[in-house]
């Protein structure tokens, strides 16, 4: 948990005292995570909402974005993303629903201080991942060993892909 | 806000807005009416009649090349979407056109008026012609007006040229009409200031015609639905 | 706190080859409308309307609660307006520009004009004619955007700008943004820009309204869904298709009213569902517009 400090004490105020154009400013010069969020989304990427779940998922597994800590609110995301203020608003509420952040009315929104990362939150997400396969599947007619071995050729073409690295959850 | 008023801080920076962009026909304009002046106050007054109206044409001229270039520009140039986007509305563009417009043009008008006055009531010098000589003057300021009035509500290149093809031919038509009707002609040689009643009925109609332009002019600006 | 920036309702207009049939549509305080439609479908007309600058035959025009176009001069204190066809003059200077915009709005931010002039890379001394046509768009962004106006209506303001440019004017519009109070209405032929930044879509063809939207819902509800469909099978009926295409055999049905429950109503007839695919609002857009051009056939 990060303390509360002198830093963030001259920074609320800039932003509950000065218009956009300066608070942007002095946000800025304090480096906190509402400057650039190095989100970075890609036309092709699917359903941008969707590619920020993803992104911030990945953030909290690699440690990135730790446990408490707050995130940039959602109308500085979509200013930094360049994102209406709707997708961004609905990517928080998926990632409220999936227990990944909490918004506190008047105060932001912090990663959830029990959000479990690293390789846990990819089991999780293996999981949901499993079972929407599985359904799709079946909704499709395919039979158990259709789905089986679709699986066994993806995990042939996946084989070079980057592993996370299991960091033990003290160091948390 | 009040709608119906006009804002007159906003129309004060769109006519300085218009002296700004063409301060270029504005300063050429002052020689024209030094020299204009410096003529007609040589006194002679076989040149007298002859420059008087050579430089009314001038002056008139640019008059309508300012008229020309604050009001077809606007429309020729695409910047009438700018002005508009600004709190503006068609009471303080009307105005400040108007206003831009006759007070550049008033300013050598007046002295030039004045000029040819105060030499025609010197000692010596043809007193008759004072009244023809104030109705033409201010058929130069009918005409200027004429040609800003129809700049601003035509927008059109061609009916304004056309205006002022009209307005320079009625100078000199009114000009040789008024010259020879019996209420000006004859007094126009003597020595004494005689206002005939036909020289004051002249110079009335010509006086009242100028609100009346003006007035028309809000009044046409006011039914337009389409101001771009 | 959560007003209308805009409410139309009923607006109409007359032109000799053009009818603008009775458009409403409101929009609320902070957020971003995206306006598509062909050229000459009436995106310029409504935006006027907006704007005060022509006026309805009928309906009425609310924009930051004054009426349109009789209140203009009040309610264009607080918009910044660009448009596409609007010039600056080309003898003046950005400099001369940017004080005779400031003599008349009370809330310019010099020094925020000033960060505008960095991040566009503009120089105040270059008269307007000098500079390229991006130079120029940027330049009426920097005048509407430095007086600090609640509403920006902007008429296509990223036409003609090279990719970089465009990058630099969304992110600062969308900036504009993190001020809850600031709204923005915007027509566009760019559908990626608006499918991005919008929170809700607009599409006006011939004169009407034929989609208002929340961006995240049309793109939600509209699939191309493809299907084998076996021989002796006959291609369900299924809810919002508004095209057909492909062949008996394999046919792509394009729905605006897609429900994942259409996939198990495929398998109980017997027809295979090869993909589902999401749509981009380009492809939303032209699909709309063909479907009703066809019932309605100029």
């Amino acid at each position: 948990m990060r303390l509360f400090n002198v830093r963030d004490g001259i920074v609320n105020a800039a932003i509950f005292l000065l218009d956009t154009p300066k608070k942007l400013y002095i946000l800025s010069i304090f480096n906190m995570h509402t400057g650039p969020s190095k989100i970075v989304l890609s036309q092709t990427g699917g359903p941008l909402y969707q590619q920020i779940v993803n992104q911030v998922k990945q953030k909290i597994a690699v440690g990135e974005w730790v446990a408490g800590e707050e995130i940039p609110s959602i109308r500085q995301l979509a200013a930094d993303l360049r994102v209406s203020v709707i997708t961004v608003k609905r990517a928080y509420l998926e990632m409220e629903h999936a227990g990944l952040i909490v918004t506190q009315h008047g105060k932001g929104s912090f990663v959830a201080a029990d959000v479990a990362a690293g390789p846990e939150l990819f089991e999780q997400e293996i999981d949901g991942h499993l079972e929407e396969v599985a359904r799709l599947g079946t909704t499709m007619g395919m039979s158990e060993r259709e789905i089986v071995s679709r699986l066994r050729k993806a995990l042939d073409e996946t084989e070079n892909a980057p592993v996370i690295p299991k960091s033990s959850k003290e160091s948390l | 806000m009040n709608s119906s008023r006009i804002n007159l801080a906003v129309v004060r920076h769109l006519i300085l807005k218009d002296w700004y962009l063409n301060r270029g026909i504005i300063l050429g304009s002052i020689p024209v009416g030094l020299g204009a002046l410096a003529l007609v106050l040589t006194g002679k007054p076989v040149t007298f009649m002859l420059c008087i109206i050579i430089l009314c044409m001038v002056i008139v001229g640019v008059g309508a090349q300012l008229a020309f270039a604050t009001t077809i520009n606007e429309r020729k140039e695409q910047t009438l979407a700018f002005v508009m986007s600004l709190p503006v509305s068609w009471r303080e563009y009307t105005a400040a056109k108007i206003l831009a417009n006759l007070i550049i043009f008033l300013i050598p008008w007046l002295l030039l008026t004045a000029g040819a006055l105060g030499v025609l009531l010197l000692p010596g010098a043809t007193h008759g012609l004072l009244p023809f000589t104030a109705i033409m003057a201010v058929e130069m300021l009918v005409t200027t007006t004429l040609i800003v009035v129809a700049g601003i509500i035509t927008e059109s290149q061609a009916w304004t040229m056309a205006g002022i093809f009209c307005s320079s031919l009625g100078i000199n038509v009114l000009g040789y009409v008024f010259a020879h009707l019996r209420g000006i002609s004859m007094h126009m040689w003597g020595t004494r200031v005689q206002w005939t009643s036909t020289a004051c009925i002249i110079l009335i109609c010509e006086l009242l015609t100028v609100p009346l332009l003006l007035g028309a002019t809000f009044y046409v600006q006011s039914r337009k639905t389409d101001f771009l | 706190m959560n007003n209308l920036s805009i409410q139309m309702e009923g607006v109409s207009k007359r032109y000799p080859h053009f009818f603008l049939d009775s458009i409403s549509l409101e929009l609320r305080e902070g957020s971003v409308l995206g306006f598509i439609g062909a050229n000459g479908a009436g995106k310029s007309t409504t935006i006027r309307i907006l704007m005060g600058l022509v006026r309805q035959d009928a309906g009425s025009v609310q924009v930051l609660g004054h009426s349109m176009p009789a209140e203009q001069t009040a309610a264009k204190l607080d918009i910044g307006f660009v448009s596409e066809d609007m010039r600056l003059y080309g003898a003046a200077t950005l400099r001369w520009h940017m004080s005779f915009v400031a003599s008349m709005y009370p809330r310019w931010d010099q020094a925020y004009a000033d960060t505008l002039l960095r991040r566009f890379d503009l120089k105040p001394e270059q008269k307007i004619k000098g500079l390229s046509h991006g130079q120029r768009v940027k330049a009426a962004l920097l005048l509407a955007l430095a007086r600090q106006p609640r509403l920006l209506i902007l008429d296509e303001p990223t036409t003609g700008l090279d990719p970089v440019a465009r990058r630099e004017v969304l992110g600062e519009l969308m900036s504009v943004l993190t001020d809850e109070g600031r709204t923005i209405f915007f027509s566009s032929h760019n559908t990626l820009e608006v499918e991005q930044i919008s929170d809700h879509i607009a599409f006006i063809d011939r004169g009407r309204l034929i989609a208002l939207d929340e961006k995240e819902d049309l793109l939600d509800r509209w699939r191309r869904v493809r299907l084998m469909v076996p021989p002796n099978a006959a291609v369900p009926q299924l809810p919002g298709v508004v095209e057909v295409a492909g062949t008996e055999r394999l046919p792509v049905l394009t729905t605006s009213q897609f429900d994942p429950a259409v996939v198990s109503l495929c398998q109980n007839r017997g027809v295979t569902v090869e993909a589902v695919d999401s749509m981009t609002l380009e492809e939303i857009f032209v699909a709309n517009v063909q479907s009703r051009r066809e019932l309605q056939p100029a």
